[in-house]
C-alpha cells in the first residue's frame, strides 16, 4: 500500500523509528489509533519492541506514562487504586492506581483474571473509575496500549470478544527486515534524546481535526459494503458490530488526517480495515489473520467501480 | 390496532415468492371457478391468514373433505364418466383437484417439489380455457413473472436485482421463441383432442340443419371460417349473405333440407340481375361439404356442384383449406320458376302444432289478397309482439316452438326468428324457406378484406312471391337487442358520434386484432404450410423475413447490453471511462482490488520518464478525488476533468 505521511507527522515518525528500526507503518498506525481516540492492542511474541514502542510514543506525545504488568494474582485495586486509612489525619485517603495516567501500557493483559481485566476495560470504555461510590474521572487524553502474547496459552485468560471490541485496532509488530536487523545488531548509537513533539493543546486540536475528516457518499457506500460483507457473506462467525463499524470510520478518518487530507479515500479504508477487523472477526474455517481478512474482504469488495 | 405499514423486506421468503406466483397464475382461473370452489378458496385463504403456524393433520383432513365436497358441488350435474369424456369438463376437474391438493400442501407451510411445479400446471391448464389476445399478453407476463420468481429464489437476492436478470434471460429467449413459434411442427385441432369428444364442433357455425331445442347451444366462436378478398371495397353488410343450405322441412325441434334422394330438376333457373362482383375465398377446413357463395352465384366454382337452390357443394368433406374465385350478382330478390315439388314442400305446415300462430296467420290471410301485403302484415305482427334478440334465450316448448316463441318466451336469435317467420308465412299462404349460412360482418372487414367467423353463422328467410324469391332479414323484426350479445353488430359499435380519426384508429386496431388472431392465436399447421408456400413463391418474403429476424436479434442484443450496462458509483467515474479504456488497451490493466488512486500511482511509477504524462495523470487523479471524495462537485472541475481526458489522447 502506497501512502505518503504528511510533513506534519514525519518528524515524530522519524524520531520513533530510531528506537523501532524499520517499523514506520506500525508507528504510523499507532499514531492514527491515538488520534482516533481509541485504544490499541498489540499482539505479538515478547521481545519485538511492544514496550519500546509504547514508552517512546508516550514520551514523544508528552503524556505521563503508566505501566501495569498483568499477573494472575492481580486484583482490580492494583490497577484502579485504593482508599487507605491515614492514621495521622484520621480519614480515608484515596491513592490513585496506575490507571490514572494519560498513557497506559497494560502489558500481557491476558495474564490476569477476568475480574481485573474487566476493571481495566470498563475504565477504557467509560473514561471514569468508580471506587467506593466515588467517581474519579480519568485524564484526557486517555490512551491504553494492551499487549498480549497470542502463542502462550498456559495460565492465561483470553479476553472475551465483548472486551476485545473495546480496542479500536490490533496488530503485531513482527520481526524486522534484514537491513533493519543488521542496524539493530550493530547497535547504532542514538545521538538525540526523545523530545516532546506536541503540546497538549496541539494533541487536542489534532484529535478534533481527525474527527472532522469528510466522508463522501461514495466512500460511505464502500464502507457499508465492507460492513455488510462481514455480516452477510457467511465467511465469518459473526459480522462487524456497530461499535466495530464506528471504530472503522474513526480509524479511516484519522489515517486520512495523517496523510494531510481532510477527506478520506478508499486507500485509507483498505489500509486500516484489516487492523480494525483482525480481533473482531473470526473466520468460520481456518485461522484468522490481518492478511487473510485483507485478502478475503478486498477480493470481493472493490473500490471505484 | 397497529397501523404501522410493514416495510417491504429486501429478501423475500420462498413461500411468499410462491404465493406471488399463485396470485398471478390463478387470476385468470378465478373467472372459471364455480361458486363452491370460490368459497373453498376463500376459506383456505382465511385459514392461511389466521393460522400462521403449520397446519396439523386434523385441519388438513378438514380441508380435504371441504375440497372434495366443493369439487363435487362444482361438477354437480356433469358428474358422470360420459361427461368427463368432454375435454373441457375433464380439464375443469383437473383444475379443481389441483387447487385442493395445493391448498392442502400450502397449509402445511412446507415447500415440496409438487408445490413448486403447481404454478406451471395452473398456467398450462388456464391455456385450455382462454384463447384471446388479452390472455396471450397475460401469458407472456405470466411466463416472465414465473421466471422472475424462480430467479429470485435461486439467486437468493432481492426482487430488483433478480428482475434485471430475469429481463436479460427473457430477452435472450425472445429470438428463439419467435423462430420456434414459426417453424415448430404443429398438429391440427382435430388431432389435438386426444380421444376426447369434440367441443360441440357440429353445433358451431353453419351445419346442414337448424335446431330449435335447448341443445342449440350457441357458442360465439371467433374461429375464422373463411377469408374473402373482394376486388374493390367490401360491399355493404346487407349484401354479405353467404348461402350454406336451404331448409324446407319442419321437424318440430329442427328444420331439414329436402333429402338428396329426391330428384328435382337440377338446373339453375335463376335470372341474374344486379351488381356483379368477383371475390376470392380461402375456406378453412370445416369437415363439411359446403362451398359458401354470395347470392346469386353466376357459375359453379372449381369441382363443386351448384344445385337448383343455388347451393354449392363438393363431393368430399373439406379437410384442407381451399381457395376459390367466385362471381356473384348481388340482389336480394331473384326470379325462379320453381317446380311443383319444391312449391309443395315450401308451403307445408301443421296447423295443430302452432294453433295461436295459425289463428293470427288466418286473420292476415283473409285480410289481404296479395302476398306482398301479407308478408308486410306478418312483419308488422312480429313488430307488435316486441321480441328480443338475444344469444342467451330460454328454451322453447319443443312441441309448439313458434307459439312458444311468439306468445310466451319472446326471446331468441336468428334461428328462432327465421323458424317462426317461415311457419307463419306458410300459414298465411306464402311459400317460404329458411336459408342458413354466414352473414358477413363489416366489423371484420378492412378495405377489400373480410373475415367470416364461426359466430357469423346466420339464418334468414326467403318468401316466394310473384315467381321471385325475396329475402327477409327476420331478426330485424326484433324490438329489443341485448347489446352484450351482439358485439358484432357494426352499426352499434361504430356510433356516428365518433370522429373520423377515432374511427380510423378503431379500424386499424381491429385489423391488428384480426392479424394477431389469425397469425398468432390460431396459427396452425395450415398457416405453416401457407407461409411456406408463400415463401416459395416470393423470394422477397424470405429476404424480408431474414432481415427482420436479424433486426430482432440486434434489438434484443441492444436491450441486453442496455440491461447489463455497467453502473458506476459516481458520475466522475463514468467520465473517466474513456481514459481507463485506453489505458487498458495499452496493456495497463487495473487490478480488481486496486482503487483508482493506486492504479494511477502505479501507472506513474511505470512511466517515470514521461514527465508530461505523470503531471497529467496526477491532475486527473487529484480532480477525481476532489469530486468524488471531497464532495467538490463543481462545473469547473468536471469541465477540467473532461478536458484533461480529451488531451490525454494527444500526449
Amino acid at each position: 500500500m502506497i501512502y505518503i505521511i504528511s510533513p506534519e507527522f514525519t518528524p515524530i515518525i522519524d524520531m520513533l523509528e530510531k528506537y523501532l528500526i524499520g517499523k514506520r507503518e506500525t508507528i504510523a498506525l499507532s499514531l492514527a489509533t491515538f488520534f482516533a481516540g481509541g485504544h490499541l492492542l498489540l499482539e505479538d511474541i515478547p521481545g519485538v519492541g511492544k514496550t519500546t514502542l509504547a514508552k517512546h510514543l508516550s514520551q514523544v506525545l508528552g503524556l505521563d506514562f503508566g505501566r501495569i504488568q498483568f499477573t494472575s494474582d492481580m486484583l482490580p485495586s492494583d490497577i484502579l487504586g485504593i482508599n487507605y486509612y491515614n492514621q495521622k489525619d484520621g480519614a480515608f485517603v484515596f491513592r490513585k492506581g496506575p490507571i490514572f495516567s494519560s498513557f497506559l501500557l497494560a502489558d500481557e493483559i491476558n495474564r490476569s483474571m477476568p475480574k481485573t481485566q474487566s476493571a481495566l476495560l470498563q475504565a477504557m470504555e467509560e473514561g471514569v473509575v468508580t471506587i467506593d461510590a466515588v467517581a474519579y474521572i480519568l485524564p484526557k487524553p486517555f490512551f491504553v496500549i494492551g499487549t498480549q502474547n497470542p502463542h502462550e496459552e498456559v495460565g492465561t485468560f483470553p479476553l472475551p470478544n465483548s472486551q476485545l471490541d473495546r480496542f479500536m485496532c490490533s496488530f503485531g509488530i513482527g520481526y524486522p527486515d534484514k537491513s533493519s536487523e543488521r542496524d539493530i545488531l550493530l547497535g547504532k548509537k542514538i545521538d538525540t534524546k526523545t523530545q516532546i513533539m506536541f503540546s497538549p493543546a496541539q494533541i487536542e486540536a489534532l484529535m478534533h481535526k481527525a474527527s472532522e475528516v469528510k466522508l463522501s457518499k461514495v466512500l460511505l457506500d464502500f464502507l457499508q459494503e465492507i460492513i455488510a460483507f462481514t455480516r452477510e457473506s457467511g465467511k465469518f462467525e459473526y459480522g462487524l458490530s456497530t461499535r466495530g463499524a464506528l471504530s472503522l470510520v474513526a480509524m479511516v478518518k484519522s489515517w486520512a488526517m495523517l496523510q494531510g487530507r481532510d477527506y478520506a479515500i478508499p486507500d485509507d479504508v483498505q489500509m486500516v480495515t484489516p487492523f480494525v477487523c483482525a480481533h473482531r472477526l473470526v473466520f468460520r474455517e481456518g485461522t484468522t489473520s490481518t492478511k487473510r481478512i485483507d485478502v478475503e474482504i478486498f477480493t470481493h469488495i472493490h473500490p471505484d467501480t | 390496532m397497529r397501523f404501522s405499514l410493514p416495510s417491504l423486506p429486501t429478501k423475500l421468503d420462498d413461500l411468499v415468492l410462491l404465493d406471488l406466483a399463485y396470485i398471478v397464475v390463478l387470476l385468470p382461473l378465478i373467472l372459471m371457478l364455480k361458486v363452491p370452489m370460490i368459497l373453498f378458496s376463500i376459506i383456505v385463504l382465511s385459514l392461511l391468514y389466521f393460522k400462521r403456524t403449520p397446519a396439523g393433520n386434523g385441519l388438513i383432513l378438514f380441508v380435504f373433505i371441504l375440497g372434495v365436497l366443493s369439487v363435487y358441488l362444482s361438477m354437480y350435474g356433469a358428474f358422470s364418466f360420459r361427461g368427463l369424456s368432454r375435454l373441457k369438463l375433464f380439464l375443469e376437474l383437473l383444475v379443481y383437484v389441483l387447487l385442493v391438493v395445493v391448498a392442502m400442501q400450502r397449509l402445511t407451510r412446507k415447500i415440496n417439489f409438487y408445490l413448486l411445479i403447481s404454478p406451471f400446471l395452473f398456467l398450462a391448464l388456464s391455456l385450455f380455457f382462454y384463447h384471446s389476445i388479452v390472455m396471450l399478453t397475460y401469458v407472456i407476463f405470466e411466463v416472465f413473472f414465473l421466471l422472475w420468481m424462480i430467479l429470485t429464489h435461486r439467486m437468493q437476492s432481492d426482487l430488483v436485482e433478480s428482475f434485471r436478470s430475469a429481463m436479460v434471460m427473457f430477452m435472450y429467449s425472445l429470438p428463439w421463441v419467435v423462430v420456434l413459434f414459426i417453424f415448430f411442427p404443429r398438429i391440427s385441432f382435430e388431432h389435438a383432442n386426444y380421444g376426447f369428444k369434440g367441443e360441440t364442433v357440429q353445433r358451431m357455425g353453419h351445419d346442414g340443419t337448424m335446431y330449435l331445442d335447448n341443445k342449440a347451444l350457441l357458442v360465439p366462436s371467433n374461429r375464422i371460417v373463411m377469408e374473402v378478398g373482394f376486388e374493390k371495397q367490401v360491399p355493404p353488410s346487407h349484401y354479405l349473405y353467404f348461402r350454406g343450405s336451404i331448409l324446407y322441412i319442419d321437424k318440430k325441434d329442427h328444420w331439414e333440407p329436402i333429402p338428396p334422394f329426391v330428384k328435382r330438376k337440377n338446373h339453375v333457373s335463376y335470372k341474374k340481375d344486379g351488381i356483379k362482383i368477383a371475390y376470392k375465398v380461402t375456406l378453412y377446413p370445416t369437415q363439411k361439404r359446403w362451398i359458401y357463395l354470395l347470392d346469386i352465384p353466376q357459375s359453379p366454382v372449381k369441382e363443386s356442384v351448384l344445385d337448383r337452390d343455388l347451393i354449392s357443394t363438393v363431393k368430399h368433406f373439406i379437410k384442407e383449406p381451399i381457395h376459390y374465385t367466385a362471381r356473384s350478382t348481388l340482389n336480394s330478390k331473384f326470379y325462379d320458376k320453381v317446380d311443383r315439388y319444391t312449391l309443395k314442400v315450401s308451403s307445408r305446415f301443421d296447423p295443430k302444432q302452432n294453433p295461436k300462430t295459425y289463428e293470427e296467420a288466418l286473420k292476415i290471410k283473409n285480410l289481404y289478397v296479395s302476398k306482398k301485403e301479407r308478408a308486410k302484415a306478418i312483419v308488422t305482427f312480429f313488430h307488435t309482439k316486441s321480441l328480443t334478440y338475444t344469444l342467451k334465450p330460454e328454451p322453447l316448448d319443443i312441441n309448439h316452438t313458434t307459439d312458444s316463441f311468439l306468445f310466451d318466451k319472446k326471446r331468441g336469435y336468428c334461428v328462432h326468428f327465421a323458424s317462426s317467420f317461415t311457419t307463419m308465412a306458410r300459414m298465411a299462404g306464402i311459400p317460404a324457406r329458411i336459408v342458413t349460412g354466414y352473414k358477413g360482418d363489416s366489423s371484420n372487414a378492412l378495405n377489400n378484406y373480410l373475415a367470416v367467423k364461426e359466430k357469423d353463422a346466420h339464418a334468414w328467410v326467403e318468401l316466394y312471391m310473384n315467381e321471385h324469391w325475396v329475402r327477409y332479414e327476420t331478426t330485424s323484426t326484433a324490438s329489443h337487442i341485448e347489446i352484450n350479445t351482439v358485439g358484432s353488430e357494426n352499426e352499434q359499435t361504430n356510433s356516428p358520434t365518433q370522429s373520423p380519426l377515432a374511427k380510423k384508429i378503431n379500424l386499424y386496431l381491429m385489423y391488428a386484432k384480426y392479424q394477431v388472431e389469425t397469425w398468432i392465436l390460431y396459427y396452425s399447421n395450415i398457416r405453416q404450410k401457407q407461409l411456406l408456400q408463400y415463401a416459395k413463391n416470393n423470394p422477397r418474403f424470405i429476404f424480408i423475413f431474414v432481415i427482420s429476424l436479424i433486426a430482432l436479434l440486434i434489438i434484443t442484443f441492444l436491450i441486453i447490453t442496455y440491461l447489463k450496462r455497467p453502473r458506476y458509483s459516481s458520475e466522475a467515474l463514468s467520465i473517466l471511462q474513456p481514459l481507463l479504456r485506453s489505458l487498458k488497451k495499452k496493456g495497463f490493466v487495473r487490478k480488481k482490488d486496486e482503487s483508482l488512486h493506486q492504479y494511477f500511482m502505479r501507472y506513474i511509477e511505470d512511466n517515470q520518464e514521461k514527465k508530461d504524462l505523470r503531471i497529467h495523470i496526477k491532475e486527473i487523479d487529484k480532480i477525481y478525488e476532489l469530486i468524488v471524495y471531497r464532495n467538490l462537485y463543481t462545473k469547473e472541475l468536471v469541465q477540467r476533468l473532461k478536458k484533461l481526458i480529451k488531451e490525454f489522447h494527444k500526449i
